[in-house]
């Protein structure tokens, strides 16, 4: 029953969003036994998940498997805004980052080759109604879900290579925020939405796996930049006020975020064949996100208006969102470096539990602290454990919880950085995330 | 396995909830009143403490007043009651005032520009002998007098029949000849007020300006004069011993009454491929019926263009006038002859009257002929601003160093707005501006604040008090203001 469940749970897969849970809006919670380790892999075989971590270690992966995973992150925020408001928080919403692998090669070959999908970047937020910030963001959903196929090489028994292509395979982007203008009416606040899903595009991961002893392991690898692309994405605008009707035109917009590289390089140990001890550090490229631009386009008619009785016809500027044509929004990201530690252990035959933390730290800059990322340098703890019985099947566990150091940005630094078009205060967000996976072994 | 699913996952589930239901809780610092006293406030000044917004005086305004804000602020750190004298509800368009319609279409040779109308009011003083408001007397907080000026406060009967229908309102039918300054020195007397916010001064240069330099009944307010009565109001104001802030006046030539017809004008112009060497001749000084005035001929590069080159400001009255620069037109002066004698311009009269102030031949392009020049009071030249920056720049020297004789705050209106005029002033993630209509700052009379921009006032002096008391005065969140709402 339980485990009917949990494939249930694991099909939440295709419409898996995550929570912000690494620096910027990477998420790591790409596999379940690495969860439960503060997120190391890159010099680990545990299991399928390899080829997201480590496509180099694939092939040392010894049997042949299918796993599924699935997290619920639950976010908690807290903003005070600099002037001295009152506390805000956000609408709560459960997230669930999921994953799915799957690897095969013959039992004693060299090779392995995997399939998989995961969730390595995703963001999703709602503040409170009326915030503070409310004409910066009000609601963003970001969702991408990739999936590779990995081959896996053992050129010797202690050096193996691999590597993935990559799909973004889904993406899309779902921003909210209050326009600033009142109708006499006391109409509500015009809003806007802008909606649109990523174009499919291409990226690869490739890895280096060298275990020179049985105490000892060591991994690299690199996963590339892909740049989530949308095109002709919705604008939809709410009670918009008649006579400001003409800078509301827009239809459609474009834009592009990239969704970064990361470099990592890891160290294993294993004292003895119960217990392994990795560290590793990643190195995400953020820096290639300098500036978040819009463009618009299109005509939903409030520019070309007919004549009314009281009322001129009126022959309108199409593509305009707030009277401009495009926007532009400083992010100038720093590549972020994590450290990681985990550990586990195997206390029977069938239970193996685990233990980790990290350090991960901002790859926003100060001053430029948005809603839609109130990013900030984060400690993470995590716990988990694996039952497997008949050494075929087993359940995997894992609890993450992630402090985000508190962030304050002063109007003074928005101003200098020009910046203004968020909000100076403090945040300060918590995540907790438990996770379940499920996984056989052939 | 069984085991395990049934005793760790409902542990696992329960340890997210607990820690996941956590809701971080930040550290705010907490309201205090610092070194000042806040539980009885009293507000003295004019239209900007009023609350007058969209050339009017009316309940929505006077509720979002910067002092309402400010007593809000001050409630949270044992502020008492603040009593405005409030138009009721069934009364609540007050004085009537200037609202929206929409704007004009764009076309090839004409820019859009804002139509607005008249929400009529509940009658009011418009003349000597016509009903007066209906008076507001309980004992009240804000002194705020549209129109009042420094030099007004020592003028016996000024809220009497023929004086201010604002300050008349509020004066109590035993003493209809109590100056302004006695109606605060009685306050201080009844409610002895622990803190007070004094801004007064702004129409002793303002009159001047908006008329365009034009009138002298307007003129500036002398500086002996200015100098005198702000001491007598501040000693009035500091008798109790109370704590205060003291705001300075802004210079008026910042504001969309001075900055949104010119260039708007040169804009259409450029649109109708009329070259910037045009003739632009206006009179300046005095303009009176009967009198005969200056003529300055010009081009239209002198007229303040978006850019900020030329050095004439038009005046937001200008408006139903530029348009027609360059035909023959005697519209203005029909106009004039109208408001100065209330008679219709018609006949000798009207003729003679022309011929007095010079006006001889309103068939040649208005505006462009000496004939039939451009109103002196609808453009403020070169000299004129020079005498409103000196005299602005004067009466703040006084207001300074009467405040720090008192050691009292200084709220530097002048620097502030003189920032909002260059820079713009950001409220969370939105751009206001000096803007006419777009800014948010400014209601639709060019000169006086929307609510969010009496927010902003409020906010600003908070910091000046905030570091003058030590207190930890809570800003609001301007954003919750309205800035100019759009049909």
């Amino acid at each position: 029953m339980t485990v009917k469940r949990l494939l249930l749970a694991g099909g939440a897969l295709l419409v898996g969003t995550s929570a912000a849970s690494a620096s910027g809006f990477q998420v790591n919670l790409n596999g379940q036994k690495n969860n439960g380790m503060g997120g190391v892999g890159v010099a680990l075989t545990l299991d399928q998940a390899a080829m997201f971590y480590n496509p180099g270690a694939l092939a040392m992966v010894r049997e042949n498997g299918v796993q599924v995973g699935v997290n619920a992150a639950i976010a908690r925020n807290a903003f005070v805004p600099e002037s001295g408001g009152g506390q805000s928080s956000l609408r709560n919403t459960l997230v669930t980052p999921a994953n799915f692998y799957a690897g095969f090669g013959p039992k004693e070959g060299k090779w392995k080759i995997g399939i998989g999908a995961y969730t390595p970047f995703g963001s999703e937020l709602h503040y409170a109604n009326n915030w503070e910030g409310r004409y910066s963001l009000t609601d963003i959903n970001l969702r991408a879900i990739f999936a590779q196929v990995t081959a896996s090489y053992a050129i010797t028994p202690q050096l193996s290579v691999g590597a993935g292509l990559v799909m973004l395979a889904y993406g899309d982007v779902d921003l909210q925020r209050d326009v600033p203008l009142s109708a006499q009416s006391g109409a509500p606040t015009p809003h806007v939405t802008l909606n649109g899903k990523a174009k499919q595009s291409f990226g690869y991961n490739a890895g280096i796996y060298f275990k020179p002893s049985d105490q000892l392991a060591v991994g690299v690898s690199y996963r590339s930049q892909v740049d989530a692309k949308i095109e002709g994405g919705d604008v939809r605008l709410r009670d918009v006020v008649y006579s400001t009707g003409g800078n509301f035109t827009a239809t459609q917009f474009s834009a592009t975020l990239p969704l970064p590289a990361t470099a990592s390089a890891g160290i294993a140990v294993m004292p003895s064949e119960k217990l392994t001890i990795s560290a590793e550090a990643n190195l995400v490229f953020w820096n290639t996100y300098r500036t978040l631009d819009f463009t618009f386009s299109g005509n939903n008619g409030y520019g070309d208006r007919a004549a009314t009785p009281t009322t001129p016809a009126v022959t309108g500027t199409p593509g305009l969102l707030g009277g401009s044509s495009s926007s532009s929004a400083k992010r100038y990201y720093q590549d972020a470096l994590c450290f990681r530690l985990g550990a586990q252990y195997k206390v029977t035959d069938g239970l193996t539990v685990r233990a980790g933390g990290f350090f991960d730290q901002a790859a926003v800059k100060d001053g430029y602290v948005t809603p839609e990322t109130p990013d900030a340098d984060r400690i993470g703890l995590t716990a988990g454990a694996s039952y497997e019985f008949g050494k075929r099947f087993g359940i995997d566990a894992s609890f993450l919880f992630e402090d985000f150091l508190k962030r304050s940005q002063t109007q003074a630094d928005l101003l200098n950085n020009g910046t203004t078009d968020r909000v100076a205060g403090t945040y300060k967000t918590t995540i907790a995330v438990p996770g379940v996976g499920l996984y056989v072994k052939f | 396995m069984k085991r395990f699913t049934t005793s760790s996952l409902p542990a696992l589930a329960l340890l997210g909830l607990v820690l996941g239901g956590c809701q971080p809780e930040l550290d705010q610092p907490t309201a205090s009143a610092g070194s000042a006293d806040f539980s009885r406030y009293i507000a003295v000044g004019n239209s900007l403490t009023a609350g007058f917004s969209d050339n009017g005086l009316y309940r929505e305004g006077q509720l979002n007043s910067y002092p309402s804000i400010l007593a809000q602020q001050f409630a949270q750190v044992g502020g008492g009651p603040f009593v405005q004298p409030l138009f009721t509800e069934a009364q609540s368009k007050g004085s009537g005032y200037v609202q929206l319609l929409g704007f004009t279409p764009a076309t090839a040779t004409a820019l859009s520009s804002p139509i607005t109308g008249t929400v009529a009011g509940n009658g009011g003083r418009s003349t000597a002998t016509s009903a007066p408001y209906t008076k507001f007397l309980d004992p009240i907080n804000n002194l705020g007098v549209p129109g009042i000026r420094m030099s007004d406060i020592l003028t016996p009967g000024y809220g009497s029949l023929a004086g201010n229908p604002y300050f008349e309102r509020i004066t109590p039918d035993a003493t209809p000849l109590q100056t302004y300054l006695q109606r605060v020195q009685a306050t201080v007397a009844s409610i002895k007020p622990t803190f007070f916010t004094e801004w007064l001064g702004n129409n002793d240069v303002l009159g001047y300006a908006t008329a365009g330099g034009a009138v002298a009944s307007s003129g500036i307010t002398p500086a002996t004069t200015f100098a005198v009565n702000t001491s007598y109001v501040l000693d009035a104001l500091t008798a109790g011993g109370a704590k205060g802030v003291v705001a300075t006046i802004p210079d008026v030539t910042n504001i969309p009454f001075f900055t949104a017809v010119g260039p708007s004008f040169r804009a259409n112009l450029d649109l109708n491929k009329v070259p910037t060497a045009a003739p632009f001749v206006y009179t300046t000084g005095v303009l009176a019926p009967g009198q005969a005035n200056t003529r300055v001929s010009t081009t239209i590069a002198s007229v303040r263009d978006a850019n900020g080159t030329g050095n004439l400001l038009l005046t937001l009255t200008a408006s139903p006038y530029v348009s027609l620069y360059g035909r023959p037109s005697g519209k203005y002066w029909r106009d004039f002859y109208r408001q100065a004698t209330g008679a219709a311009p018609t006949g000798p009269a009207f003729s003679g009257f022309l011929t007095a102030i010079g006006v001889t031949d309103t068939t040649k392009g208005f505006g462009q002929a000496t004939e039939n020049p451009f109103p002196s009071t609808l453009v403020l030249d070169g000299t004129e601003q020079t005498n409103v920056t000196s005299a602005t720049n004067n009466f703040n020297a006084t207001l300074t160093a009467a405040a720090n004789t008192r050691q009292l705050a200084i709220f530097d209106s002048n620097a502030f707005f003189r920032g909002v005029a260059q820079g713009g002033y950001v409220t969370n993630g939105v751009n206001n501006t000096a803007g006419f209509i777009s800014g948010n700052l400014f209601s639709l009379d060019g000169v006086h604040p929307t609510p969010r921009g009496y927010a902003v006032i409020a906010n600003e002096m908070m910091k000046v008090i905030n570091a003058k008391y030590g207190s930890s005065l809570r800003q609001v969140d301007a954003n919750s203001y309205r800035g100019v709402l759009f049909p």
